[in-house]
């Protein structure tokens, strides 16, 4: 048995080869996530910008970070995610995840083909719940990000 | 020794994700025996009262079942009197007693408060916070490359005359054990009070006042030691504790309370302010007598069997680096171990997948993970009633751990 055979390919694969990985010039905010708890750091780099609309949109998002295999595939699988869309979506995007994380629903069973849709895979993490705030450090990073970026 | 032993925890036969428990977390708190327990569940049933207060017969049984722990506690630590035991609720709070207390009252700006690079966050912040409070000077002696106190840094600050200096017995990240009475002997002639934190320590080898040198307060807690959680021992020089102020104020610390003045009771209940958690004290007394019943010394002898074992195995699994010494004498069978390219979490859970319970994060030692270089570890730690067997789980867990992880070849 090895890390694949329970985490999944998926996780694996973004642990060992993060997205988007690497700071930010000119970007509008880098919010620091910490877990004092484990010592998962995360630094997401946010370039916000609007649409000819006028909408916001994310149009850059990178990372960088030093933590557990969770928590970087997670923030590799976030920043997929969530490159180039709006704000709106954005924020409906964290609060899916922090719901799916968080809520009652039952254990998925992991992927361990790609499913097209590599954010599936964080949802196995389920299966060990003290490993869940892990998944979500670099998703509360984000939303806190976000909030940084309207105050300013 | 512990065929014999295992049968009185329960817990220890449970079955955990399919695998049979193999609990490595004692650093963190140590099971409970079926006799702690039941006799803290006896006292609910049985004899519950508050105490020193009651005039009634019920009153006067638990008063007498509460007070008869700290004889025993007395006896258990060779101190002088009863009189010097106090009840906390745990190390840390045995620790803030003293830093308060006796450090609002013997701390001056520019005086030295000296500390020691492996203490538990319980025994460094309370005195680089008194130290800040008072302008005072903060002091850490550091490490050798071998984990241990290094005999430099001890002469660098005793040579600054400090006026406290607060050390543990043992390390709860690397199991060293210090050398506490000549260390003790060599700061009280520079003029120092020396607290010893023993939280580590007690559950793991005898702690005899006498043989620590002239060390003057001494902390420790039940759960470190088969007993339960909430409760703790701060033990200290009769004439010391004459001397401070209070710490808590209420109930039972009072001897005469007037509309604008108040008295304070006699030592030791000057410093108990409040119902005391009663049957965490008599849970205390019982994991007391548990211990005698299966004798310090043969727990120290079978412990160090295991860390022999554990050790002469650890070092021979390529890429598991061991954090503190891998020379057995004068450590515990406590083991941070690290693997590169491997996170600490990651770790622990594929070791909880094995059954292994082990801690997995910073052990509330963040100036000690400063120097190891380390955002965590993984730590696995035994007692007395572990076995070989679970030391063979560990180490084949550990050397299978790289394979585990290995990254796909590219």
């Amino acid at each position: 048995m090895n890390y694949r055979d329970v985490f999944g390919e998926i996780l694996a694969d973004h642990h060992e080869s993060p997205r988007n990985w690497g700071s930010l010039p000119g970007c509008t905010r880098v919010e620091q996530g910490y877990n004092p708890l484990c010592g998962d750091k995360v630094a997401i780099s946010l370039l916000v910008e609007k649409d000819t609309v006028g909408n916001e949109r994310l149009s850059r998002c990178t990372f960088e970070g030093e933590g557990c295999s969770i928590c970087m595939a997670s923030a590799s699988i976030m920043s997929e995610m969530i490159q180039g869309k709006s704000l709106v979506d954005v924020r409906s995007l964290i609060e899916g995840f922090r719901e799916k994380m968080q809520g009652a629903d039952s254990v998925t069973a992991l992927p361990t083909e790609d499913s097209g849709e590599d954010i599936t895979a964080l949802y196995g993490v389920k299966r060990f719940p003290v490993r869940i705030k892990c998944a979500l450090l670099p998703w509360t990073t984000l939303k806190k990000g976000l909030e940084a970026v309207h105050a300013e | 020794m512990n065929s014999l032993v295992r049968k009185d925890f329960p817990i220890l036969s449970r079955i955990i994700e399919g695998k049979p428990l193999c609990y490595l977390d004692n650093a963190s708190t140590s099971q409970k025996p079926r006799k702690v327990v039941d006799v803290i569940s006896r006292f609910y049933l049985e004899t519950n009262a508050n105490v020193h207060r009651g005039v009634y017969h019920l009153s006067q049984e638990a008063t007498d079942a509460f007070e008869s722990v700290r004889g025993k506690v007395r006896r258990f630590l060779g101190a002088p009197s009863e009189r010097e035991v106090i009840f906390t609720k745990g190390t840390t709070d045995a620790i803030n007693l003293v830093a308060t207390s006796f450090g609002e009252m013997a701390i001056l700006e520019g005086d030295v408060i000296a500390v020691t690079r492996m203490e538990h966050h319980a025994n460094f912040v309370p005195w680089q916070q008194l130290a800040k409070r008072k302008k005072a000077r903060f002091e850490i002696i550091e490490l050798t490359n071998d984990w241990r106190l290094d005999p430099k840094e001890v002469d660098r600050v005793l040579g600054l005359k400090p006026k406290i200096l607060a050390v543990t017995l043992m390390s709860n990240v690397t199991g060293v054990t210090n050398p506490v009475a000549s260390l003790a002997a060599r700061f009280k002639m520079a003029g120092a009070t020396i607290l010893v934190d023993a939280a580590q320590g007690i559950g793991h080898s005898e702690v005899k006042i006498d043989h620590l040198g002239p060390i003057d307060f001494l902390a420790f807690s039940a759960h470190k030691m088969c007993g339960p959680t909430g409760v703790g021992v701060l033990w200290g020089r009769e004439g010391l504790l004459e001397k401070m102020p209070p710490y808590q104020l209420g109930g039972n610390m009072i001897s005469h309370v007037g509309d604008f003045e108040s008295e304070w009771n006699e030592l030791p209940h000057k410093f108990e302010a409040g119902t005391p958690d009663i049957a965490s004290v008599i849970g205390l007394g019982a994991a007391i007598d548990y211990i005698e019943t299966h004798g310090r010394t043969r727990i120290e002898e079978y412990e160090q069997s295991i860390t022999d074992y554990v050790l002469s195995k650890l070092i021979l699994i390529p890429g598991v680096r061991i954090l503190g010494p891998t020379d057995p004498h004068h450590r515990a069978p406590i083991f941070s171990v690290a693997i590169e390219g491997v996170h600490a979490h990651d770790l622990a859970t594929y070791l909880d997948m094995e059954g292994i319970s082990v801690r997995a994060g910073h052990h509330c030692a963040h100036p000690l993970m400063f120097r190891l270089g380390l955002p965590a570890t993984c730590r696995a730690s035994f007692s007395f009633y572990n076995t070989f067997d679970e030391a063979d789980v560990l180490v084949k867990a550990l050397s299978l751990a790289p394979d585990f992880f290995a990254r796909r070849k590219r």
